[in-house]
């Protein structure tokens, strides 16, 4: 019956980190991903294509998400399909982490351990991990060497530690406006650093070094510099023989015949409607943290009548996502200081500085409490959406001669620099997935309905650090500085659902993210995260999977289950 | 929010979901009803003499041709940009092709006031600009002149067929 020693339920950043260690451990892994693939020479920096139509993502019309948002005091359900609100990130072979910008950090020491560094928050359910940053260093350094991290270690009191001394890649190339930035920070007394960056500043086997194409995120990568899942991973792991790719094949449950495991795996061929089953040994899903819950509740069976590994009721559960927002400010050729106007205009080169001097607040005045990360870099690139956002003004629409005046000044005169704060966004009882009781999607399955309000302190913390930005941009010379922090969530970071801890009570997985109720079941991306520290959180998401995989290959040798 | 609203109010972001049904012949005909009210705005928005290039000149109208009557367009937002149109040439009883430059402003300033016309103005600037400022590849960024006028380049590699052929 058993074809596959290891089913894996998604081919991202997760998937592919364990595909790539049980894969060279001599495991034979069938990855299951619903979207197509697309290949290295196939992706072009097509702005309409992949930033305004959606390709990488399904229908809205067939799969889509409800999103419960409170209006006036009571919860209202819309689907993403009305909202246009899309939480779907990349729905190809390699998932979101071919799209993503790659500014990565590890999480802090700290961020193990927030309930007994900060004690309880009202209204917020903080937990400690089960687990310590210690037993999670190992992992990522491995991250870190494998998908390609550059960067430039310096110490800051609050910069994680790490067991080598350096980076393998140096960073990658930066703009000159760093000199200016760098300058305005130090006038400030603030430290700026380099962002560690999943881009190759350097060759690195089969993938080319960054050729600094100027449009990063939501962009495929043509020289296989950016560490996506399938470049860095997906790619090694085929030539190693033991992967079976199965792309195009959407997966709409685990099946369970008994309590103790999952036997099967029930799968659609997404371009012949044909379902059919896969059987394996062991079971790792990792379909990004909302989608893996949906799987979860969507596979109740007699065994498990709410949901699969569901008996703490914890399943799905304290969703987080990254909070924050984010900021800009005009940098003019007639204003600028430090650096000419034809080197800031350079294109392609990264900005590559964050800030960590607000991620643990301890002031006087403002109190004990912690804060969050910075990130620097140039508003996006993409030209159709920069001369839109420019052409309108206190209302109304700009066209005729002004509309070109505007355009031509905007796009030639000055360049825009951004900020991104990232903070906790604490797990609260108001933010979970659950299955839609009417919505389904094209195959049938419900729809994972989505709760999504935010606990005050986070935009408080938001605004601290956002006013502190704002001060870094006016030392810079910037103009028409503003930010917004809101409690909208970013669909792309999302976190949770299926926390890990040590008690099967109050905890979906065990510490290696082995489902309490199920041995032969894993959850492998972000669901694990019991709080999401305030940084992104792709380090900790392949860090974390290749820790998953390295107990997944224990537990197979051992034949634990 | 619903679909609707959503629509009306207008999306800053221009984003669309597509839906598979190919647009009917009876879309065409309706489309050539309002073509040149389309072509009209178009011009309006995007006239000769500015620095950027113009709509005439880019056959702006060809790209919003192909991209509304594309089997992957939103079919709501389809039939809002022809309904935006008729809307306008009702209000001004059939004389806005007509108009002159400056009657042309204040009829489209007053359509602007109202939220419906604000939105469809919306639509049209956004498919206008989708034209302009795209790879040339989709046909109104001729010889890159979008792109030259701002001083701002696609990236490589260029797409070598539309949305990488769906
Ligand atoms: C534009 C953008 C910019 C980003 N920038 C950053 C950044 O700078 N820093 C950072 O840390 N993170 C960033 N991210 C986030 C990062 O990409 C994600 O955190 C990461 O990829 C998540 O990994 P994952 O394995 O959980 O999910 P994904 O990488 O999304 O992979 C999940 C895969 O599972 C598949 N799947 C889901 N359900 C099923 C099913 N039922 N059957 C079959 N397959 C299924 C999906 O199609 C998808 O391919 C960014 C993301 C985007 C979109
Ligand atoms: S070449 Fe460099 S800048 Fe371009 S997508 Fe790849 S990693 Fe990003």
């Amino acid at each position: 019956m058993k074809q596959y020693d290891v089913v894996v339920i998604g081919s991202g950043a997760s998937g592919g980190a364990v595909a790539h260690t049980l894969t060279k451990a001599g495991y034979k892994v069938a990855v299951v991903e619903k979207g197509r693939l697309i290949k290295r020479e196939e992706f072009t920096k097509d702005e309409l294509a992949y930033c305004r139509r959606d390709i990488v993502t399904p229908n809205l019309f067939e799969e889509y998400h409800v999103i419960e948002e409170k209006v006036d005091g009571k919860w209202e359900g819309t689907p993403t399909y009305d909202s246009g609100w899309s939480f779907w990130n990349g729905n190809v072979v390699g998932g979101s982490s071919n799209f993503m910008s790659g500014m990565l950090h590890r999480m802090h020491p700290d961020d193990f351990r927030l309930k007994s560094k900060y004690g309880a928050i009202k209204g917020a359910n903080v937990v400690d991990w089960p687990i310590s940053y210690d037993e999670m260093e190992p992992y990522y350094l491995k991250a870190e060497e494998l998908v390609g991290i550059s960067g430039k270690y310096e110490k800051h009191p609050y910069e994680p530690p790490r067991s080598t001394a350096d980076f393998t890649q140096p960073p990658t190339q930066e703009n000159a406006v760093v000199k200016l930035l760098d300058k305005s920070c130090a006038e400030l007394n603030i430290k700026s650093l380099v962002t560690p960056r999943s881009v190759l500043s350097q060759n690195k086997g089969h993938r080319k070094a960054c050729y600094y194409s100027n449009f990063c995120g939501s962009y495929g990568c043509s020289s296989g510099a950016k560490g996506s899942s399938r470049e860095a991973l997906l790619m090694p792991a085929l030539a190693s023989g033991n992967l079976t790719l199965l792309s195009n094949t959407y997966v709409k449950s685990l099946h369970t015949s008994k309590k103790e495991a999952v036997d099967y795996a029930v799968v659609v061929d997404v371009l012949t409607g044909k379902e059919k089953q896969l059987y394996a040994d062991l079971f790792v899903v990792a379909a990004q943290a909302h989608e893996s819950a949906r799987l979860l509740l969507n596979s109740a069976s007699e065994f498990h009548p709410n949901g699969l590994a569901n008996s703490s009721g914890e399943l799905g559960k304290n969703l987080i996502f990254s909070a924050g927002g984010s900021g800009q400010g005009e940098l003019h050729a007639d204003k600028l200081k430090e650096i000419r106007f034809e080197e800031l205009m350079q294109t392609g080169l990264f900005v590559n500085r964050s800030i960590l001097d607000w991620y643990f607040i301890d002031h006087w005045w403002d109190g004990t409490f912690k804060g969050g990360s910075v990130e620097f870099m140039f508003e996006h690139q993409n030209i159709i959406s920069r001369a839109r956002k420019n052409s309108e003004e206190n209302g109304q629409l700009v066209w005729g001669k002004a509309l070109g005046e505007k355009l031509t000044e905007r796009f030639t005169k000055q360049k825009s620099i951004r900020f991104e704060i990232f903070n906790d966004w604490l797990p609260n009882d108001n933010c979970f997935v659950s299955l839609d009781k009417t919505h389904k999607d094209k195959y049938g399955m419900p729809v994972g309905r989505l709760r999504v309000e935010a606990h005050p302190q986070d935009l408080k913390v938001g605004k601290y650090i956002a006013e502190k930005c704002e001060k870094v941009l006016e030392e810079m010379g910037a103009q028409n500085i503003y930010s917004s922090v809101s409690s909208s969530p970013p669909q792309n970071l999302i976190a949770g659902g299926c926390r890990f801890g040590d008690d099967p009570k109050t905890s979906v997985l065990n510490r290696y993210c082995q489902a309490h109720d199920v041995p032969n079941l894993f959850v492998a991306d972000a669901s694990f995260m019991p709080t999401g520290g305030s940084v992104p959180y792709t380090w900790t998401i392949y860090a974390n999977a290749f820790r998953v995989a390295d107990h997944i290959v224990k537990v197979l040798k051992e034949k634990q289950i | 929010m619903k679909r609707r609203n959503f629509l009306l109010l207008g999306s800053m972001l221009g984003m669309t979901h597509y839906l598979h049904a190919k647009p009917s012949s009876s879309f065409e005909r309706s489309f050539k009803k309002v073509e040149a009210t389309l072509r009209a705005v178009q011009e309006h928005m995007f006239p000769q003499g500015s620095k950027i290039p113009s709509a005439q000149s880019m056959h702006t109208i060809q790209f919003l041709f192909d991209t509304v009557s594309h089997e992957t367009y939103d079919k709501d937002i389809r039939k809002f940009v022809i309904e935006g149109a008729e809307e306008l040439q009702r209000r001004e009883k059939g004389k806005f092709l007509s108009m002159n430059t400056q009657e042309k402003e204040e009829a489209l300033r007053t359509y602007e006031k109202t939220r419906y016309g604000s939105n469809w103005l919306s639509r049209i600037m956004t498919l206008t600009m989708e034209g302009l400022f795209s790879d040339p590849i989709y046909g109104s960024n001729k010889k890159e002149a979008g792109w030259k006028a701002l001083n701002a380049y696609g990236g490589v590699p260029r797409p070598r067929t539309k949305y990488i052929a769906l």
